[in-house]
């Protein structure tokens, strides 16, 4: 089990990136933190010509706030966003998402951009930028782009970058003042998620909720933004007739499918399970002021 | 024997420094700037002819030095031997490598030696095999079935074995019963997932024509044996050396078709080749273990009184009947620590396109302990009465022993229900019984489950293996070798791979020499210069080894007492061996240290008349019957009804394994049996796809192995009752932790979820399972609810 | 073709230069180029934990990394811990607890806590637990290394903080 052979690159900025993914006509892939990637290397699943490690680009490991938004460069690890002061108060569902994957040693090498490109159905980090509506900026021959993250995740380990785009930053709404939570539930510790359920909302006047936003990981292709639940939330206290409606809007949305982990009806029973979990998370933490 | 001051005592292990150190030396450590190295071509398919095979890009890529064709291997070898058949089972031809079919996913086709192991697996990749898929079957009770795909012609609808065994008059009291319960119970197909896989280094000699093999195996002289048979060499030919070895749990102890085609790739290069299994690999090369399904029933008395079991079960074997064989412990501990002398069992093997069978920590005695206790639960709930009330009643009581169970096993000692009590009482039974309601009121589920078993350590004898078609005998040996320092060298063929062995070997060694344990060496591992040794595995290498040690050790410590009697002018029948000396026993300052002793020994410039220089024994061992180790689990769940999760907030186990060599290793053994009987009994299963015949879940990223944080704190206690038959009073200790796990939690679980009537009858129970049953218990009509 | 590169790496205090394939994972470099065998190989599938490092100070999972990666980087291997001197407090403490038995995967838990004490956290049962999910091991049951990790980080820790 060992990979078989490719071309090491190093990139020492996105251009170079760039211009080394053109050179391999698509046959190449990006290392960044490579949980994903190695694996698949080491059991030949993936034989690419040529692997270009983005680790020495410089410029992509910040976290910042600029004009309502909070920017993420693509190669800040799981370690960083655990840690950083900036991430639980501007984003704290990202924050919340985090401890779910992995475990330790892959949170210190594993990115935000390296788990968005990956985009496995299950992973948290896409499904925060779902829930979120983060806006993520791709790199390539003909300039830069943002895609909303909706548009972003086409479908199982599939994505909207083109062959030759590289993933720089991810933006998220400025979410100060908002409350997060994330349930879910998985075959073991850190095991991807059969089924994963986040939500964030801001609080309003009296118990009401200004909005709320929530997204559905592990039942369908790609993480799904749950548009219509949302919506049903926005205004409401959370009150029990508001949760089961929008639960049922949930389990509208999805389209799980039966894997070695859980079953597909297992997944649609467990969605309105959670989602209710992860709303009565939301209005303790509101409570608690643990946001 | 004298006292034996380091039995009994939790000395740190001599192991642990240069494992601490990263100083061990496993198989893929030994040094290999001169070995080839193998990388070894698998059938993709559950069943498949080769129509024809080109090797020959292989060949010509640089670095490649050999090619190794299933042809070849077919021509220059013999099957491998089943080292503990079944009785009567067919024959299965299990060559090193499948020519002209194979018949499981992974099944070795073609190997490749190469530079380095990067290489080895860019070759095989050149190598074009043209394939005709056949018809396949990979689930055992379909397997039997007439007009399934056979694996032989010659086993007519794959049924590799088949055996009733009847004692008493099962049909009366099943008549006669108050109640019976029936359960079609699924046991999970696991393996046992060493962090080391496999894997071999062999070097051939021109000169010698021998061969040196170097293997991650728990039984070296076996391996030595089967591959002597195999590549048709004589035996003393062969030296089979086992390094430090990272985890066995009864899946590393007899030849693997990859050890005969790195062997037959050495002799052929003349060069060392090195293979190391790696983890996809392992998953499709190494036995898998456990699968079965049974068909059990219970019949029991109106006042709650077990009178008769009949069980009728198929094991699936996988492909082939595996080198060491399926496990054969399910029929004789299927009865329990009970006194139920009625029953009727129905064994079926079936032969499916998977990968074999073999053993696994508990070798068939987990199996039996779920269907049953599961079964006894529902029992209990039918007759309306508790279930550890109904097991006290039919527990055997200590001056019921020995008693021989139905299928013929002798308990031999111990206090049965005083161990049920002690971990009732330490899980807090009563108060979860009392606080039961309440808690549901609060739409909270709280249960306790409890699973009582007897095991069976070691074996009764050779001549009983003999006569139950067995490859190798129950003893085993020890070279002991004192030195002129006074010190002592321990030769044995066991090797070590985290049972102790070294250090409990010393402590025993050095409580009859008069030294300290770590005076003793532990040369282990190595079939040259050590006596013929089965290896460690049955929970019996203290058993045996204990025994080997004190007769080999009696007669050295004899012979120090002559010389030191010579020397100091007293009849040795006056003297002793204390700590460090020999000395008068009515005057202890009449003495001679060992040192002195045994420097005269080896100088042998003043010996007894009669006594030649030297200081050494052989001895072997064959106990004289095995002895019955046994305990109670107790463990305490609550239930997220609505999920199906579960927490498992206990987890006691109160267990007997005779006289403790030493307690902190003891310990450490039923810690790790119960992790590995925890994650059979709630993570693991090797799914197989009908359709395809594939292995769905073969990586570790899809076998769901649990981590420290997936497991609870387990809470032990001991009982200490000295087995009658074996050296010391030792009962094996290896895999009792594995035995009542899956029971345990399954009645926890049902007991929680008891006002909805749960019966959970297949392993491994997740969340997902526990939700099924809930849900077919609120389908069922509420008449059928027990 | 497989690239090849020269790279350097400090492991364990010393310094090595060599040359390497580009697709050459960092624990066979470890093992292989440089002989260190005491980093194993368990599963090459990022899972199991037992080829887990200390690099710059952080543990990682030596068989997802390539070697080239580690090009100017600083690595602790279990070598490093105490080298040829008296156990290292960690060492000490597993031989204490007995948590280990075949000893397979103990580098990686061994380097596991060590970083744990790095960070400054004294943790006890599930949160411990939890910060050990990356390394399995087949033979404890984890109850003793849990009992010797905690020890560990209650005295280096504790005794830093006090």
């Amino acid at each position: 089990m060992k990979p078989a052979p490719f071309e090491y690159v190093t990139a020492e900025t996105t251009e170079a990136a760039v211009a080394a993914l053109e050179r391999f006509e698509g046959n190449a892939r990006c290392l960044a933190g490579g949980q994903s990637l190695v694996p698949l290397l080491n059991m030949r699943l993936l034989r690419p010509a040529a692997v270009i490690d983005l680790n020495r680009l410089s410029g992509l490991d910040h976290v910042t706030v600029d004009d309502g938004r909070v920017r993420v460069g693509a190669l800040v690890r799981y370690s960083t966003l655990e840690t950083s002061a900036l991430v639980a108060e501007r984003i704290p569902l990202l924050a919340r998402a985090v401890p779910f994957v992995g475990d330790r040693q892959i949170r210190n090498r594993g990115t935000l951009g390296g788990a968005l490109c990956h985009a496995d159905p299950a992973g948290e980090m896409a499904l925060a930028a779902v829930t979120l509506g983060a806006s993520l900026r791709a790199v390539g021959p003909d300039g830069v782009r943002e895609v909303p993250a909706d548009d972003f995740f086409q479908g199982p380990y599939t994505t909207a970058l083109a062959p030759a785009e590289v993933l720089t930053e991810v933006a998220f709404l400025d979410g100060r003042g908002a409350v997060a939570a994330v349930a879910e539930h998985a075959r073991r510790h850190g095991d991807f998620a059969i089924v994963a359920i986040a939500a964030a909302g801001l609080p309003g006047p009296g118990d009401s909720w200004r909005w709320v936003r929530i997204g559905l990981g592990g039942v369908a292709p790609r993480p799904l933004y749950a548009a219509r639940a949302s919506a049903l939330l926005a205004g409401t206290r959370l009150e029990p007739k508001a949760v089961r409606a929008a639960a049922e809007a949930c389990l509208a949305d999805a389209d799980p499918a039966s894997d070695i982990r859980a079953s597909a009806e297992y997944r649609r029973h467990l969605i309105p399970v959670f989602v209710e979990r992860v709303l009565a998370e939301l209005r303790e933490r509101r409570r608690g002021g643990t946001r | 024997m004298d006292k034996l001051p380091w039995v009994g005592v939790s000395v740190k292990r001599k192991e642990d420094e240069r494992l601490l150190r990263g100083a061990g030396r496993f198989l893929d450590d030994l040094d290999d700037t001169v070995a080839l190295h193998a990388a070894i071509g698998r059938c993709p398919y559950p069943h498949a002819r080769i129509r024809g095979i080109d090797p020959g890009g292989a060949l010509e890529m640089a670095g490649v030095e050999a090619v190794l064709l299933g042809r070849d291997v077919v021509a220059r070898t013999e099957p491998t031997n089943v080292l503990r058949p079944f009785p009567g089972a067919a024959t299965t031809a299990y060559y090193a490598m499948a020519h002209p079919v194979a018949r499981y996913e992974g099944e070795p086709v073609v190997a490749v030696a190469a530079r380095d192991r990067y290489e080895a697996e860019d070759a095989l990749e050149r190598i074009a095999i043209d394939w005709e898929p056949l018809p396949h079957v990979v689930d055992a009770e379909e397997a039997l079935r007439s007009g399934s795909p056979l694996l032989f012609d010659q086993v007519p609808s794959n049924l590799l074995a088949a055996s009733t065994v009847k004692a008493g008059d099962p049909d009366a009291a099943f008549r006669q019963a108050a109640a019976v319960v029936k359960g079609k119970l699924r046991i999970n197909r696991v393996t046992g997932l060493p962090i080391e896989t496999r894997g071999l280094l062999a070097r051939y000699s021109d000169q010698t024509r021998t061969l040196e093999v170097w293997s991650s195996t728990q039984t070296p002289h076996l391996v030595r044996a089967q591959l002597a048979h195999v590549l048709r060499m004589a035996e003393s030919d062969i030296r089979v050396i086992a390094p430090d070895v990272g985890g066995g749990f009864g899946i590393k102890m007899c030849v693997y078709p990859e050890d005969v085609v790195v062997c037959l790739l050495a002799i052929d290069i003349g060069r060392p080749v090195k293979w190391v299994e790696d983890r996809v690999e392992h998953f499709r090369g190494c036995t898998h273990a456990r699968e079965a399904v049974h068909e059990l029933e219970l019949a029991g008395s109106a006042d709650g009184t077990l009178t008769a079991l009949r069980d009728r079960y198929v094991i699936d074997a996988g492909a082939y009947n595996s080198p060491f064989g399926p496990p054969m412990l399910t029929n004789l501990m299927l009865p329990g620590p009970y006194r139920l002398r009625d029953g009727e069992i129905e064994r079926r093997v079936a032969l499916t396109n998977k990968v074999p069978v073999g053993p696994y920590r508990g070798y068939g005695q987990p199996e039996s302990n779920f269907v049953r206790e599961v079964l006894l639960d529902r029992l209990a709930r039918k007759l309306g009465q508790d279930p550890a009330d109904l097991r006290r009643k039919n527990l055997l009581r200590p001056d019921e022993l020995p008693f021989q169970n139905l299928t013929g096993a002798t308990y031999d000692s111990g206090d049965y229900v005083r161990c049920l009590d002690l971990a009732l009482s330490r899980v807090g039974y009563d108060e979860v019984r009392a606080g039961q309601a309440a808690w549901r009121r609060e739409h909270r589920y709280v249960g306790v489950g409890v699973s009582c078993y007897a095991e069976f350590t070691g074996y009764p004898s050779s001549a009983f293996l003999g006569r139950t078609g067995a490859g190798f005998g129950a003893y085993e040996s020890v070279t002991i070798r004192m030195d002129r320092a006074g010190r002592a060298a321990i030769y044995t063929g066991v090797s070590t791979f985290g049972q102790g062995m070294e250090t409990t070997f010393a402590q025993v060694c050095a409580s009859s020499l008069g030294l300290e344990p770590a005076d003793i060496t532990i040369y282990g591992g190595d079939s040259r210069g050590t006596p013929y040794s089965v290896g460690g595995f049955a929970s019996r290498t203290m058993i045996a080894g204990a025994g080997a040690i004190a007769t080999a050790t009696g007669e050295i410590r004899a012979k120090m007492l002559r010389l030191a009697g010579h020397l100091l002018g007293v009849a040795p029948e006056h003297l002793e061996v204390a700590a460090g000396v020999v000395r008068r026993t009515d005057d202890p300052s009449v003495q001679l240290s060992i040192r002195e002793v045994s420097e005269a020994a080896f100088l042998g410039h003043r010996l007894p008349p009669g006594d030649d220089p030297g200081l050494e024994a052989t001895a072997y061992h064959d106990p004289p019957a095995s002895a019955f180790g046994y305990g109670s689990v107790a463990a305490r769940v609550e239930v997220d009804p609505r999920s199906g999760a579960f927490d498992l907030q206990r987890y006691v186990l109160v267990h007997d394994c005779g006289t403790q060599v030493n307690p902190m290793i003891v310990e450490g053994q039923i810690h790790g049996g119960i992790a590995q009987g925890l994650a059979a009994a709630l993570f693991e299963e090797l799914q197989y796809d009908r359709d395809t015949g594939q292995l769905v879940n073969g990586t570790l990223v899809d076998y769901f192995a649990p981590s420290a944080a997936d497991l609870p704190r387990f809470e032990l206690d001991h009982l200490e009752t000295p087995a009658p038959a074996t050296s010391l009073g030792v009962k094996g200790v290896g895999e009792g932790g594995t035995i009542g796990a899956a029971a345990a939690v399954a009645n926890a679980i049902g007991d929680a979820l008891a006002p909805f009537g749960v019966e959970l009858d297949r392993l491994p129970i997740t969340a997902e399972s526990v939700w099924r049953a809930l849900e077919a218990a609120r389908s069922r009509p509420a008449a059928a609810v027990n | 073709m497989s690239s090849r590169h020269r790279i350097r790496v400090t492991v364990n205090g010393r310094a090595y230069e060599r040359d390497v394939q580009g697709r050459r994972l960092l624990v066979d470099f470890l093992r292989h180029d440089l002989g260190l065998y005491g980093t194993h190989v368990g599963c090459e599938q990022g899972v199991c934990g037992a080829c887990t490092v200390l690099l710059d100070g952080q543990v990682v999972k030596s068989c997802l990394m390539l070697a080239p990666q580690a090009d100017g980087r600083t690595l602790t291997t279990v070598e490093g811990l105490a080298g040829r001197g008296e156990l290292h407090p960690v060492q000490e403490a597993f031989r204490e607890a007995h948590g280990l038995q075949c000893g397979y995967c103990t580098p990686g838990f061994l380097l596991s806590a060590v970083a744990l004490a790095d960070r400054g956290v004294v943790l006890e049962g599930k949160s411990l637990r939890a910060e050990l999910a990356g390394n399995l091991c087949r033979c404890t049951g984890y109850q003793n290394i849990v009992e010797a990790v905690e020890r560990y980080l209650r005295q280096t820790v504790g005794s830093r903080r006090g």
